[in-house]
Parts: structure tokens; C-alpha cells; sequence
């Protein structure tokens, strides 16, 4: 389909077949967590909004809004769930490779050889299960930067070493 | 301009406390404006606001001498010079800052010369670096001479390769705007966005002066002319298309000279390796562009600007802030000149390739895309017209048909070896063109809905812009994520 004959393109490398990687199971505790915070939030609202507000609109139509969170967060947890089995990674001698996402799926290539920096950073409760996240910039847009979430620290060190080595080797 | 010695601390020209202090005032004069305004009406009124006229004129003149004083002082804190690889900078009156800017990491150097400056005949030199837009240097008054000397000076030893030698040369002028094409640029354009800046203003400007007009009785006046004319609604449509049609003129006048303002005198020079852009009515500017330093080159024209072959060249630079990016660009062209640009910017760049379509499936998400927008309107129309919001569907529904033909019509991709070349545009005729080595990611994205037609997208990004080659098969966008992986990790070239 291209017009340059010279290369056959059914030769190439394919991203079909790299063998990504799933990310680290434990990384799922930490959306649950996450998760978990954010609707126990809502529903401690819901709560006391139920027992100290005497207005007669919450009074009324809190079941239907307790119901409306129930359901708004079960379908999170599902699609959540469902995400996760996506997120995936892969290197490959030239490039890294991430994808993410259930309903929008997208899979980004950045080349080694434009990668400007890298970065291992660990919130305290990534730390708690031992996962790290790599943030891979370069000098594109923020688009074209890669976050890796739900790395082991072992592997995130890993990666790191081999990417900051394959770097500055080559330039 | 012979030999001028930058390696001792010097100050800059001393028309420059004239440069800074007309800056500070201008400054002055407009985040007080509204107040000059009110205090203007209020003596027309005759009434006083507690305060007399001397006062207020002891207070002028006090800023004036403070204004005065303080540029002074700036002015004589204000020392730079230039060592064998740094650029040195002392400024500050209370506080002093020193800044050193290692040569090697200077992105550009632009010379600019605005009204105040034109006057009294001296140019401000700006010197960006990478990183964010405070490091940027302005040394607001030099003599034109003593600036491009200076400009040399910071281009030599490191840049060596691109500008330095390039610039003792004459240059060849490969390009100079006649008034005329450039008038006809101006009529030409998309009048749509100024017109949307135009109304904002109007509004933003009534709201501003609300309070004055109900003093001055005017809105009075006017509501009650309206009132005159809210007899019939037809009457009240023709204000409204009268005022529609008054806003469109002025939108047409405030294009036209807005492109004659930023572009007047547009000169194209062309060196050996690098162009060099000048242009400005009030802000005169000159630009240099290195074409290591290309990311992506943006070519728009429109119907009727093609008819008059009238094309315009964006040129997106890495390591150059936003404001300045719009600068680089090159209206009212020919065909044939903006060939000659992407022959000498581009290598071996022929739009012979091969030219493919989006897939279908992209008509069917422009047509999602307009129902879901029309969706949303359609709540207030119908509150506004009743059963007559039909009407404005038939509208809608003949400029979906226009809107979607077109937008398909212009969409396409051509990929080669070197360039990836991408189409678009409704009303304007967009052409992105990269070059395959530039790029620094690849995406390749696809909805939930497209894996089961087998569509998707591919996204491009550049150190300064992201292009999306739109819902072609998923296979073909597989191929194309994989060629052109190929072709940035084959090459092994550096992207600046």
C-alpha cells in the first residue's frame, strides 16, 4: 500500500506481535482503594445529609440517590475491572510500548531514541504494596508522554536502568 | 558593522530609558484606563468626584517623575556582555539578578522594533532559551548595527554550522508582499473568527460601559428606539440582521487590518541554509529559521484564496513558546513560492505519493458529532421558536450534508519514506506536513465501537504538534504505526 517498493512492509516489525506484558496484579488493590475512598466519600455525604438536613427534597428522593450512586459505582468497578486487564506493557530493543484503556484503547510507541528523561516515582500507597510508576518524557507534547502505572519497584528499576543506558549509549 | 565589543558589561543604548519608561507608561495608561474614562464623564457631567482637577494632575505628574526615575534606575542596572561561550546579564534595581546563558543553549534570537522604538530608531533584541517562558531575555534599546553585530556574536563557535556562517552573506529577497495580494489575503479569510472576537468585544465593551451609558441616559434612548421597533417581530429581525451584518463589516475591516498591520512589508529572505522573515507595521520584527529546527509545516488556503493563489505557510519550530510560534508565519503566497519553501525546508519533498481516504466510517462519526451538537441546541430552540425549530433543523440538516461532504472530501493521508503528509480542513484547506524522523510518538487509538467495525486513528506528535491520521481500517492504521516506527528507529537521525 505504500508507494516506496523497496522495503516490504509485511517484513517490518509488528506491534501485533510483541507479547505485552500485563502490569502488576497488586496495582488492582490500589484502583480499589482509590475507588473505595472517593464513593465512601459520597456516601458518608449521602449519610449525613439524610440525618441532619431537614430539606424535604433529600428526604424524600434518598433512596433514588443512593440507588443512582450504587449503581454509578458499580458500573465504575466493573469497567475498572475490565480496564485493568488492558493496561499493558513492552520494550522492545528500540521503543517502549504502553497500552491502556477499555472503552477509548490506545497503545503508545515511544522510540528509546527520543526519550528526553525518565522518571520512578512512588506515592506512599504504591509504596505500601511495593509498585512504582515510570513517567517516560519526551520532547513532544504532553500527549506523547508515557506513564506507566503499577510497576513492580524491581522491574520499574529495571526498565530504568535499561532505558537510561540504552539513552546515553546512543548519543 | 564591523568589529563591536561585547566582552566588557555594557549598558544599552540610552534611548533605551525612553523605551522602557514609554513601555511603563503605556502599561499604566491602560490597566487604569476605565478609571481616566470615568473620571473623563464625570467632568463632562459637571459633577465632582471629591477630587479637583489639580490633584488629579499633581497625581500625573508624580507617577510620570516615579515612572521616570524608576527607568532611569533600570536602565543603569541594566549591564550585559559577552564572554567566549556565555551570554551575561545584570539586572535589577533593589534586587540584582545575574543570569548566564551558556551560547549552546540560545534557541533563538529575533529582532523586533515596535512603534515607540521605530520613532527613535533602535531595535530590541530577544534571546529564548529552551524551558519555559520566563527565560526569555529582552534588551529593549539597541542600534540596529549593534544588534545583528551582537547577534553574530551569540551565534558563533556553537551554532557554527547553521547561522553563523550563513550570515555575513547577502541575502536573496525570495519573497515581498505587494499591498495588493496582501489586501486580498485579508478579505479572504475566514471572517468567522474575527467576528466571534469582534462580538465578544462589543458585549465586553457594553458591559464595561453600562454603567456610564445609563448615566449619560443613553440606554435609555436606545431601548426606548427599540421599543419603537418591537412592533412588529419582523421589525425586531431586521434590527437584528442590521446588527448582524454592521458586526460582519467590522469583522471584515478588523481582518483586513489586522493582516496588514502583523504582515505589512512581509519579506522573505532567503541564505544559504536558513530564511529570514520580516515583517511588522507598528511591531517590526525579523525572525530566522533553521530547518533542523522544523517540526511541521502547516500550508492553509481556502476556495476563494486559491482562486487568487493565495497560500500561507505555517512554520512550527521546537523550543519556540507559544506567542512567538504564530509569528512564523508567511502569508500570501504563490503556489509555486511555497513549492520553492518545502523544496529547501524539506528534503526531497514531492507530493507524488500516493493519496489515501479516510475510511467511510468517518462520515458516520462527523454526522454523530453534528446530531449530539444540534442535540444540545435543540432544547433552547425549541423554547425560543416552539414548533418552528423544525425550520432550523432543515438548516442544520442541509449544512450537515455540505459540512460532512466537504470535510471528507479534503481529508487524506499520503505517507513516504521521509514525509507523512495529512489533509484537512473545512472551510480552509489544511495540509500538515512532517517529516517522519521529527516524530517522538506514536498512538494508535481506537474506541470501543471502532474495534468492532475495525477502525481506527493513529496519532503523530512532534516536538510541536500532534496530527491524528483519521478512522482508516485498523490494518492499514496497524501498518502505518509499524512503518513509520520503522522509519524513525531506522534512521537513526536526530530529530533536532
Amino acid at each position: 500500500m505504500f508507494t516506496n517498493t523497496q522495503i516490504d512492509t509485511n517484513a517490518l516489525p509488528q506491534i501485533d506481535q510483541v507479547e505485552l506484558h500485563p502490569i502488576d496484579k497488586a496495582y488492582l488493590k490500589i484502583i480499589v482503594i482509590n475507588k473505595l475512598l472517593v464513593y465512601g466519600v459520597i456516601v458518608l455525604a449521602l449519610i449525613l445529609a439524610k440525618l441532619f438536613l431537614v430539606d424535604v427534597l433529600i428526604q424524600s428522593y434518598f433512596w433514588l440517590l443512593a440507588a443512582a450512586v450504587g449503581l454509578l459505582c458499580l458500573s465504575n468497578f466493573m469497567l475498572a475491572l475490565l480496564a485493568f486487564k488492558k493496561r499493558m506493557y513492552a520494550l522492545r530493543d528500540k521503543d517502549v510500548i504502553y497500552a491502556h484503556g477499555l472503552l477509548i484503547h490506545r497503545l503508545t510507541t515511544v522510540p528509546i531514541s527520543r526519550i528526553q528523561h525518565i522518571e520512578t516515582s512512588r506515592s506512599w500507597l504504591s509504596r505500601q504494596f511495593g509498585l512504582a510508576t515510570l513517567n517516560i518524557y519526551t520532547a513532544g507534547e504532553s500527549g506523547s508522554d508515557l506513564s506507566i502505572k503499577g510497576l513492580s519497584e524491581a522491574e520499574a528499576t529495571r526498565i530504568n536502568d535499561f532505558l537510561s543506558t540504552t539513552v546515553n549509549g546512543g548519543s | 558593522m564591523a568589529a563591536v565589543d561585547f566582552s566588557q558589561p555594557a549598558r544599552q543604548s540610552s534611548k533605551g530609558i525612553l523605551v522602557i519608561f514609554g513601555v511603563k507608561a503605556f502599561k499604566f495608561i491602560k490597566s487604569f484606563f476605565i478609571l481616566f474614562v470615568a473620571y473623563g464623564i464625570s467632568m463632562l457631567q459637571k459633577k465632582q468626584l471629591g477630587i479637583s482637577l489639580g490633584w488629579i494632575i499633581f497625581g500625573f505628574v508624580l507617577v510620570i517623575l516615579l515612572l521616570l526615575v524608576f527607568s532611569i534606575l533600570k536602565y543603569l542596572n541594566f549591564k550585559f556582555h559577552v564572554s567566549a561561550d556565555d551570554f551575561h546579564l545584570d539586572t535589577g534595581v533593589i534586587n540584582k539578578d545575574n543570569t548566564v546563558i551558556p551560547k549552546s543553549k540560545i534557541q533563538n534570537v529575533y529582532i523586533k522594533q515596535n512603534f515607540l522604538q521605530q520613532l527613535i530608531n533602535v531595535v530590541s533584541l530577544n534571546i529564548e532559551t529552551a524551558g519555559d517562558n520566563k527565560s526569555e531575555i529582552e534588551i529593549s534599546a539597541l542600534d540596529k548595527s549593534t544588534a545583528l553585530a551582537l547577534k553574530t556574536q551569540l551565534f558563533t563557535k556553537i551554532q557554527a554550522d547553521v547561522a553563523a556562517e550563513d550570515l555575513p552573506k547577502e541575502a536573496d529577497v525570495f519573497f515581498k508582499v505587494s499591498l495588493k495580494r496582501l489586501l486580498m489575503e485579508g478579505i479572504s479569510q475566514n471572517h468567522f473568527k474575527s467576528f466571534l472576537i469582534i462580538v465578544s468585544f462589543f458585549f465586553g465593551l457594553y458591559s464595561e460601559f453600562e454603567k456610564y451609558l445609563k448615566e449619560l441616559r443613553l440606554s435609555e434612548r436606545i431601548e426606548g428606539a427599540v421599543r419603537l421597533d418591537e412592533q412588529s417581530l419582523f421589525n425586531l429581525f431586521l434590527v437584528n440582521l442590521f446588527l448582524i451584518v454592521v458586526l460582519l463589516l467590522v469583522s471584515l475591516v478588523f481582518s483586513v487590518v489586522q493582516t496588514l498591520v502583523v504582515n505589512f512589508n512581509l519579506e522573505v529572505l532567503e541564505r544559504e541554509r536558513t530564511l529570514e522573515i520580516h515583517k511588522g507595521l507598528f511591531n517590526k520584527m525579523s525572525l530566522t529559521l533553521t530547518p533542523s529546527r522544523i517540526q511541521n509545516l502547516v500550508i492553509k488556503t481556502n476556495r476563494v484564496k486559491a482562486y487568487f493563489n493565495l497560500y500561507s505557510l505555517s512554520v512550527k519550530q521546537a523550543m519556540v513558546n507559544k506567542k512567538q510560534q504564530k509569528n512564523f508565519t508567511i502569508v500570501a503566497m504563490e503556489k509555486v513560492q511555497i513549492d520553492h519553501l518545502l523544496n529547501k525546508l524539506l528534503e526531497s519533498y514531492s507530493e507524488e505519493t500516493e493519496t489515501h481516504k479516510p475510511a467511510p466510517y468517518y462520515k458516520r462519526i462527523l454526522w454523530l458529532r453534528l446530531v449530539l451538537i444540534f442535540a444540545v441546541l435543540s432544547g433552547p430552540a425549541f423554547l425560543i421558536f416552539g414548533n418552528d425549530f423544525w425550520l432550523i433543523n432543515l438548516v442544520f440538516l442541509l449544512f450537515g450534508l455540505v459540512f460532512v461532504h466537504y470535510k471528507f472530501k479534503k481529508t487524506y493521508y499520503q505517507i513516504s519514506e521521509a514525509h507523512l503528509t495529512i489533509g484537512g480542513g473545512f472551510i480552509d484547506t489544511i495540509t500538515n506536513i512532517l517529516e517522519t524522523h521529527k516524530i517522538q510518538a506514536l498512538q494508535f487509538k481506537q474506541t470501543f465501537f471502532q474495534k468492532r467495525n475495525g477502525i481506527a486513528s493513529v496519532v503523530v506528535s512532534t516536538a510541536s504538534k500532534t496530527v491524528v491520521i483519521p478512522y482508516i481500517k485498523a490494518t492499514d492504521a496497524k501498518r502505518i504505526y509499524d512503518y513509520l516506527l520503522f522509519c524513525v528507529e531506522s534512521q537513526d537521525r536526530d530529530w533536532m
